[in-house]
């Protein structure tokens, strides 16, 4: 069981994020990724936009595996921007980090 | 897999201290200028910027070596101890990179540079270069989602750059540029003219480089995806009569060599880099690229492979 948070893709506007809630979640962004790592980086936006914040903490560490490559961007069919989203939970999960 | 958390703090404290992510004197990283007389402290129109990219390449080489060895061992867990070394005084951490870089190294990327200004030269591109100007942008600041510490060198460079006038910018790698270009003006409010080297030279002549064999193209992600600038080295050697093969995965579509994965996991920076590998050597010609950390990847595989500046200046 995890606690979701409705308003989490809203609090992501503050690290430039504001494009997740255009994903419909079709997985390119997942085929194309270099890192061909757990459905990377379509779990993630799904995470944000279900608000499952604590699953996006417990996983924080596979953020920095993107190499910010931007094929996922480049072939997103809902200019959903997922290189600038995985940045922008990043820039989340350092803030959080620097408050701790 | 390194924890982010400790490469971001090591990295963050190294730029506050000394404006470079290794902690040492800039001064020591940047040293090609001695060596390329002429092309600095003139009246210019535009300033030269490398951003310390290429400069880095065997410090960002002596320290991965360390990395890959102790990636996934107990020893790996005490970078986070890494920060501390803000308390070292940064011409004694110089001193211990002195001794792990190697001069050849340090000679080979410096001379990508001399031969970047040779080639402005011959395209009479009104350029100056000034050492205490060229500072290293925070691009890995940003890219590893230190916003706060990026943005806070960003307005250090923007302002100093401001100061003394500065308002066109030649740029010679990828990610300086797309610092400059892009982010600046989102975060620091301060706006350049930006433009890569190779947009502004101007082959007189043609026909040079007929006869030599074609090369592939590995394109960096940030020119190829993020500049769409991929078509300009494409037709500069068209313009030196030096052909060319387009590899799979190229322009706006080309795959990432695995450098920005080199400082928290060399192991995935190795996975990625294998599987460019095999892409270019399907083409079976020797390969060239415009970034210095697309080079020292591909380097690293062994793979025969040049930068644009030194195919181009070898042509001119």
């Amino acid at each position: 069981m995890a606690l979701v948070n409705p308003d989490f893709a809203e609090e992501l506007k503050a690290f430039g994020v504001d494009t997740a809630l255009e994903c419909f979640n079709c997985g390119t962004c997942a085929a194309i990724c270099p890192l061909i790592f757990e459905h990377f980086p379509r779990k993630m936006i799904r995470y944000v936009q279900v608000g499952a914040t604590e699953k996006i903490l417990q996983q924080a560490q596979e953020l920095w595996r993107c190499l910010h490559c931007g094929l996922c961007t480049q072939t997103c069919p809902r200019q959903a921007n997922p290189a600038e989203l995985i940045l922008g939970l990043r820039r989340y999960v350092v803030a959080r980090w620097r408050r701790a | 897999m390194y924890n982010p958390r400790d490469i971001i703090n090591l990295i963050s404290a190294h730029v506050r201290k000394s404006r470079n992510p290794f902690g040492i004197p800039s001064s020591q990283i940047n040293t090609w200028w001695r060596e390329a007389p002429g092309f600095t402290r003139r009246p210019g129109d535009a300033l030269l910027v490398t951003g310390l990219m290429y400069q880095s390449i065997p410090y960002i080489e002596a320290t991965t070596r360390y990395l890959e060895r102790l990636e996934g061992s107990r020893w790996a867990d005490y970078l986070r101890f890494g920060r501390l070394s803000r308390y070292i005084p940064s011409f004694v951490v110089g001193r211990g990179f002195a001794c792990l870089t190697s001069k050849a190294s340090m000679q080979q990327f410096n001379r990508i540079l001399v031969s970047i200004c040779r080639l402005l030269t011959q395209s009479s591109v009104d350029f100056f270069y000034h050492p205490e100007m060229d500072f290293y942008s925070g691009i890995l600041l940003y890219d590893l989602g230190d916003q706060e510490g990026f943005v806070e060198h960003a307005k250090f460079v923007a302002r100093t750059l401001k100061l003394h006038g500065v308002k066109k910018i030649i740029t010679v790698d990828p990610h300086t540029t797309y610092a400059l270009k892009e982010l600046y003006p989102k975060y620091t409010g301060v706006s350049f003219e930006v433009q890569p080297y190779f947009a502004l030279l101007r082959p007189h002549q043609v026909s040079r480089g007929n006869g030599r064999p074609p090369v592939a193209i590995h394109d960096p992600c940030f020119y190829g995806r993020y500049l769409k600038v991929s078509e300009g080295p494409r037709q500069l050697l068209s313009g030196l009569g030096l052909s060319y093969t387009e590899v799979r995965n190229c322009g706006e579509f080309t795959s990432c060599c695995g450098g920005p994965a080199e400082s928290v996991s060399p192991a995935l920076n190795r996975e990625i880099l294998d599987r460019r590998v095999a892409e270019l050597k399907a083409s079976g010609a020797p390969v060239v690229t415009f970034c210095p950390i697309c080079l020292a990847n591909l380097l690293k595989a062994g793979l025969p492979v040049e930068d644009l500046a030194s195919l181009l200046d070898r042509s001119w």
